[in-house]
């Protein structure tokens, strides 16, 4: 029975092979754990093994040395070199940030939410000033997942031309005392009108049918 | 780049369908329009039954044009078609509804209301 080639890590299989039939397979790739291992017993009639005698000498003298010990110490003493020369840390990222990036990240991101919380109660408080002035159908929509440009879409449905005046100018009023928000859009208010604050839009409408428009048109579109 | 005599799809359901550029507002010997600007055009096809008729001189804001646009960013936007929305003296939409999609640009220039009812903003 023979083996015509075996890999380093399936030393051990050939233990029982060599028991039993007393040769040594040749030629026998040893690498790096093996050689360590040669080098720790040293044995000068190793690497010229051909004969049955020094085969079976060699089986006996690794059935008696038993392998697994010794090279799990081998690795604790590769890791050790490891340590010592890397310490803990062997392998790093490129793409790892310093640690102040990481903290300026972090900042930015708790911005980025307060800076959401400030726009969910400024779009909350403008609904209010709505309500506020007697305006019907307030919705205020969360529309930052459809469109990049705003947030808030705040719809307020009005009955007249001198109430969508009374609820726009209430609107700018409130924004511009409390919330220092100064929209932008038509000052003269039409059939419907619009302020854009950046973060929220609120539209204002006197037309009974063109709320639906609005929302139908986004509701298929978007 | 529109200029008098370039003709113009409508993007809005305003009733009218082809425009034709007579003029370019704002300078007083301008050559070219582009993506946000205001122009006199006059009504070449409109649809029937609707208040907009054939040959009237309207106002309208360019929305879509096949020249590229260049952003400062290095974005380069360019439509299949030239196309404008018909608007009154304020600056707002006659129609109710846009159609396709528009650059955010007009944002800036106070067309907001165009922006909000435009089903897609590049």
């Amino acid at each position: 029975m023979e083996v015509s080639s075996v890999v380093a890590g399936d030393v051990r299989q050939l233990l029982p092979l060599c028991r039993c039939t007393g040769v040594l397979p040749t030629p026998l790739p040893l690498t790096v754990p093996v050689k360590k291992k040669l080098k720790l017993n040293p044995n000068p009639g190793l690497g010229f093994l051909s004969s049955g005698s020094r085969a079976s000498s060699f089986c006996s003298l690794i059935s008696r040395m038993s392998l697994g010990p010794n090279m799990s110490e081998d690795t604790d003493d590769m890791y050790d070199d490891l340590f010592e020369k890397y310490g803990k840390v062997v392998f790093r990222r490129n793409d790892q940030k310093p640690p102040s990036a990481e903290v300026d990240d972090d900042a930015e991101s708790l911005t980025f939410f307060l800076d959401d919380m400030m726009t969910v109660v400024v779009a909350v408080a403008m609904a209010k000033v709505a309500s506020e002035v007697k305006a019907a159908d307030i919705r205020v929509l969360f529309v930052k997942p459809l469109v990049y440009w705003t947030r808030f879409f705040i719809i307020a449905t009005a009955f007249s031309r001198p109430q969508i005046d009374a609820i726009g100018s209430k609107i700018r009023d409130v924004a511009e005392k409390k919330h220092g928000k100064i929209p932008s859009g038509d000052s003269k208010p039409n059939s419907w009108t619009l302020l854009d604050f950046g973060d929220s839009v609120i539209v204002g409408d006197a037309r009974p049918q063109a709320g639906f428009v609005l929302l139908a048109s986004w509701t298929v579109l978007w | 780049m529109i200029q008098p005599q370039t003709h113009l799809n409508v993007a809005d359901n305003s009733g009218a369908r082809e425009l034709m550029c007579i003029r370019i507002i704002g300078a007083s010997n301008r050559r070219y329009a582009h993506i946000g600007d205001v122009i006199v055009a006059v009504i070449k096809e409109a649809v029937p039954n609707m208040p907009l008729e054939r040959s009237e001189v309207i106002r309208a804001v360019i929305v879509r044009t096949c020249k590229e646009l260049k952003r400062d960013n290095g974005m380069i936007i360019r439509y299949d078609d030239n196309a404008a929305v018909v608007i009154d003296q304020e600056g707002n939409p006659k129609g109710t509804r846009i159609f396709g999609a528009i650059a955010r640009e007009l944002r800036q220039l106070n067309f907001t209301k165009i922006v909000s009812l435009a089903p897609e903003v590049l």
